[in-house]
């Protein structure tokens, strides 16, 4: 027992005598940056995370095409590759991959590894769960490979087809997700729900009845089958699915899948008729058929066929997504598109070509990344190494900051920003960031259909109030749904005027307030969105005399139900991936994956589609502009402010400069002792 | 006729004056000082929440009118007397109607406590045998079951037809919608901590009326021909009031912790309303900032808590005379 005593309290006593310096400052010998990294990283594959914590680590373990200036926006640096060039349209880039670029095993970085890489994240396959894809739909025919449409792949790269690709798309390819076969189960039609007997309905005629036991079973003889069983059975599978027996049959009678009326039977049968051409040539692979815009030309040559012109090409090939990934460890460790826990990038088995390699990785304390001997300029690369600590707690962060635990946090939380500006004044940042915080309006539900009243919610929140008040980040009040960047001006057309507000709420259909059902606010269960959402309340109440109910959920509740459309108002942002309005426009269109105001304008498409297609940049932006200028018109969202983020940052870490999309490359930062 | 004695003949000093228990209880009680503060502060507080309050928001102050030009006020600046919130609202009403929901979900609960408790209880100790059994096993089973579950289904169910009701009594009935909308989603609140707080309740008092079912005077009663319900309501409740008054007090400061709870885990009533749960909560973060806005409700919520607490602990040496002989 004595004895115990005696080794704990020596034991303490050398712990008192280590802790003479800070963590930090033991890590500014080793030359090694310590950054709060908010939350454990779900994982290091690029192609299956999303979220922006997961995005500062792989930019310092993988390299593309093109790498941030430490301080200018609108400058790309090479990367892997050396140089690159573009048609005059912007249409088709070549890039020249620099042939000193090795992967952290010493395997030379080749244009296949990214060839490889895009043919992974766009791959077809309904259970490979990569969460980003659309960030590659700028190469020519991603799209339509990516959603894996049969006709498309095997006609649209045909010029003789007749067929844009529009009207195909509409064709019932992969199937109706809403009837499930296997449900059936021997019932009777009759026995079914209602509500499934609907969705069965629409595929029968008037008296027709069906047997639903036939068409349980995976392998149906669909000679058997009635003409109006056939219909429920070909339409639940989708033609991406049938076999090639069934695809013969279904040649003669293609009635019996859903086409759009913008079909004629000519072009079924030319695309009947290719799918079966690509099930006898055993079903080679969709990427070679596809035509994706990617061409490997040599080991060291890439060239990008794109969809129509894209003259800031250079800046999307910064983001993660347009990553190399190493071609002979993903396959060592598994397929193309082994999904789930990616084996590849487990400690050990993960090699990197950017400046940094995986060292050690402990799940919920700490993530350590050591320099990449084989990185091509790892002379210029100043930190040995990167340490991220996983800390949730923005407060806990905050003090350890001010215990000399961390270089950089990430995020300083509203309430302690007056602290840190005492405490801490030359290690606070507050800089913009391109990112928009908006309201999303459920346009189908009243009183939300009408846009003089939408506006009229918008008019009334005073944006600079809110910003200088509550927020006290720096953000800026949001005129329009673009943040201003470059050469892009911002729209100027959402502005507090609660006059204005309360005429158009008037004028509106809903100027009564008994034909107006309650309301409710949806957002997040944190402290900052409630905050927020309560200084809206008021302000409706103020100005319009409306009084919202806040709905709290928490995160998936509170994604789920904006998804599902079951919503009057939601607190919702949007960060920009990159430097182009289009990135805050697109998910604008009509049901687009992100949009779920049930909105939508044929207008706005097509000034999107023609900025697609115009090459000039100022033209563009202005097209552009215009687009967005179509959105705010109808106001489906509210814009509130553009994002600013707030963090502290020791004074001996350099070249970390204000960056708008807040990517810091690492090879630059220097610790200065 | 000289057999018998005026009573007012009696010399009155010589006779002493026959007290009841309550009586009894109260001179005790009167003696305890930490019992005796602790109820003044109880009645003071209740005072400021319920009368005081009212009056002010009569003459026009708000707890939820934002002013954006005067957020973090410090003590009797610009007008607030206590200081104002991150929004800018008055953090003095903002405490008083907090303590409003605070205390009523806890006064409420715990009425809603003693009534199920001792009707079930009673009943199940008075009946005994299997049937009492039975009933008390149901009770184990419900204890069993997390808290936080049975609140959340209490929401999901009951919050529904609550807005309904509220809803109909403003639109139909022109009652102030503020008000209504206030105090109406408290009530989910309320019947969730009821519906888990019986249950101890109904321990305690099936306790005490099975051991009182098998007293001679229970017999008596019995013996006459009472009826069961006269029998238990008349003869029996009586005698099982002391510990169900006790414990009714000692709950009421846990109730308040229980909303407190809920408030801060977010499961309590809605924004933009208070109560000291949510004003604590959302004071917490601003403990570097801005001191004031977390240490107001603190010191408030602690004191009622203290109060309740020493002013139960009085009453139950008070009402138990075996505990305390003087």
């Amino acid at each position: 027992m004595l004895r115990n005593f005696i080794i704990l309290t020596l034991a303490s006593f050398a712990f008192v005598a280590c802790e003479t310096r800070s963590d930090v400052e033991i890590a500014n010998e080793e030359n090694i940056l310590i950054m709060g990294n908010s939350a454990e990283p779900k994982g290091l594959d690029p192609h299956l995370v999303s979220g922006v914590l997961e995005s500062n680590i792989i930019r310092a373990l993988f390299e593309g095409l093109c790498v941030e200036h430490p301080s200018k926006n609108e400058e790309s640096l090479p990367g892997a590759a050396k140089s690159w060039t573009h048609s005059p349209d912007y249409t088709q880039w070549t890039f020249s991959l620099n042939p000193d670029a090795k992967w952290s095993d010493g395997v030379p970085v080749t244009a296949r590894d990214f060839a490889f890489a895009y043919k992974r994240l766009l791959s077809p396959d309904p259970n490979w769960p990569a969460k980003y894809a659309e960030m590659l739909y700028f190469l020519k025919n991603a799209e339509a490979y990516h959603k894996n449409k049969f006709g498309h792949i095997l006609c649209g790269n045909d010029t003789n087809f007749p067929l844009p690709w529009d009207t195909l798309k509409e064709a019932n390819f992969d199937g109706d997700p809403t009837i499930k076969l296997k449900s059936f189960n021997d019932k009777k039609f009759e026995d079914l729900k209602k509500s499934k007997r609907e969705k069965l309905a629409k595929y029968l005629q008037d008296g027709e009845t069906i047997d639903l036991s036939k068409i349980t079973p995976k392998e149906v003889n669909f000679n058997d089958l009635s003409s109006p069983e056939k219909r429920i059975y070909f339409n639940a599978k989708g033609i991406d699915k049938l076999s090639e027996k069934e695809l013969t049959f279904l040649k003669t009678q293609t009635d019996v899948i859903k086409w759009t009326d913008k079909v004629p039977e000519n072009i079924r049968q030319i695309v009947l008729d290719r799918i079966i051409e690509h099930h006898k040539a055993k079903k080679p692979s969709l990427w070679d058929k596809a035509k994706v815009g990617v061409t490997i030309v040599d080991d060291f040559t890439l060239k990008l066929d794109l969809r129509g012109p894209v003259p800031f090409l250079h800046h999307i090939t910064k983001h993660y997504t347009w990553f190399p990934v190493p071609k002979h460890v993903v396959l060592k460790y598994g397929e193309i598109n082994t999904g789930l826990s990616s084996p590849w990038t487990k400690v050990g088995n993960i090699v990197s070509n950017g400046a940094f390699k995986l060292k050690k990785w402990r799940t919920n304390h700490i993530l350590e990344l050591d320099r990449n001997p084989h990185y091509w300029d790892n002379e210029n690369v100043h930190l040995n190494g990167i340490r991220y600590l996983p800390v949730k707690n923005l407060f806990t962060e905050t003090r350890m900051f001010g215990d000399g635990q961390l270089h950089i946090t990430y995020k300083v939380p509203a309430e302690l920003l007056k602290m840190a500006e005492e405490k801490y004044p030359k290690s606070l940042r507050k800089e913009d960031y391109v990112g928009v915080r908006y309201i999303r309006v459920n346009t189908a539900k009243s009183p939300f259909t009408d846009p003089k009243v939408r506006r009229a919610f918008a008019l009334a929140i005073d944006q600079k109030a809110l910003c200088d008040k509550v927020l006290m980040g720096g953000q800026q009040p949001a005129s329009g749904i673009v943040p201003p960047f470059g050469d892009s001006q911002p729209a100027g057309v959402i502005q507090f005027d609660p006059e204005e507000a309360k005429k158009l709420l008037a004028e509106s259909e809903f100027a009564d307030p008994a034909s107006r059902p309650e309301i409710t606010l949806l957002t997040t269960d944190s402290d900052s969105s409630l905050r927020e959402a309560v200084a809206y309340q008021a302000m409706w109440e103020k100005h319009l005399g409306i009084k919202v109910r806040i709905l709290q959920r928490e995160w998936s509740t509170y994604l789920s139900r904006q998804f599902s459309q079951d919503y009057d108002l939601a607190i919702a942002g949007w960060i920009g991936d990159f430097l182009d309005p289009t990135t805050f426009l697109e998910m604008w269109i009509t049901d687009g994956g992100n949009n779920n105001t049930g909105w939508g304008s044929k207008q706005f498409e097509d000034l999107l589609k023609e900025a697609e297609n115009t090459a000039d940049p100022a033209a563009r932006l202005q097209i552009l502009a215009k687009a967005e200028k179509t959105i705010l018109d109808d106001t489906p969202i509210l814009p509130v402010y553009w994002y600013a983020t707030n963090y502290l940052i020791r004074p001996e870490v350099k070249n970390w400069h204000p960056l708008l999309l807040n990517n810091h490359p690492f090879k630059f930062v220097k610790i200065e002792k | 006729m000289e057999a018998t004695i005026e009573k007012n003949n009696l010399p009155e000093q010589d006779v002493e004056k026959g007290t009841s228990l309550w009586a009894d209880a109260y001179t005790r009680l009167k003696k305890n000082k930490l019992a005796m503060i602790g109820g003044i502060i109880v009645i003071a507080i209740l005072f400021l929440c319920f009368i005081l309050a009212p009056i002010l928001s009569f003459f026009g102050f708000s707890a939820n009118s934002q002013d954006l030009d005067k957020t973090f006020s410090g003590i009797g600046q610009n007008g607030y007397i206590l200081g104002s919130d991150n929004l800018g609202r008055d953090l003095m009403m903002r405490v008083l109607e907090g303590g409003q929901i605070s205390l009523l979900v806890a006064i409420l609960a715990t009425v809603l406590t003693v009534t199920i408790g001792i009707i079930y209880g009673g009943i199940a100790g008075y009946v005994g045998g299997r049937i009492g059994g039975f009933m008390m096993r149901i009770v184990d089973g419900l204890l069993a079951m997390p808290f936080l579950i049975i609140v959340i289904l209490f929401r999901e169910i009951i919050g529904g037809h609550v807005n309904e009701t509220a809803h109909f009594l403003t639109s139909e009935w022109g009652w102030h919608k503020d008000t209504v909308d206030r105090f109406a989603n408290l009530i989910p609140l309320t019947l969730a901590i009821a519906g888990f707080g019986w249950l101890t309740m109904g321990r305690i008092v099936r306790a005490s009326a099975a051991s009182l079912a098998k007293q001679e005077f229970v017999e008596a009663a019995r013996s006459l021909g009472l009826s069961h319900r006269r029998i238990l309501f008349r003869h029996m409740l009586p005698n099982m009031l002391g510990p169900v008054i006790i414990y009714a007090t000692l709950t009421i400061p846990s109730f308040i912790l229980y909303e407190a709870t809920l408030s801060f885990i977010g499961l309590g009533i809605e924004p933009p309303n208070s109560s000291w749960g949510k004003l604590i909560k959302e004071g917490a973060n601003f403990l570097e900032s801005y001191p004031t806005v977390l240490v107001i409700p603190a010191i408030l919520f602690s004191l009622t808590l203290f109060a309740f607490n020493f002013l139960g602990d009085g009453l139950r040496d008070a009402l138990d005379p075996k505990a305390s002989k003087d």
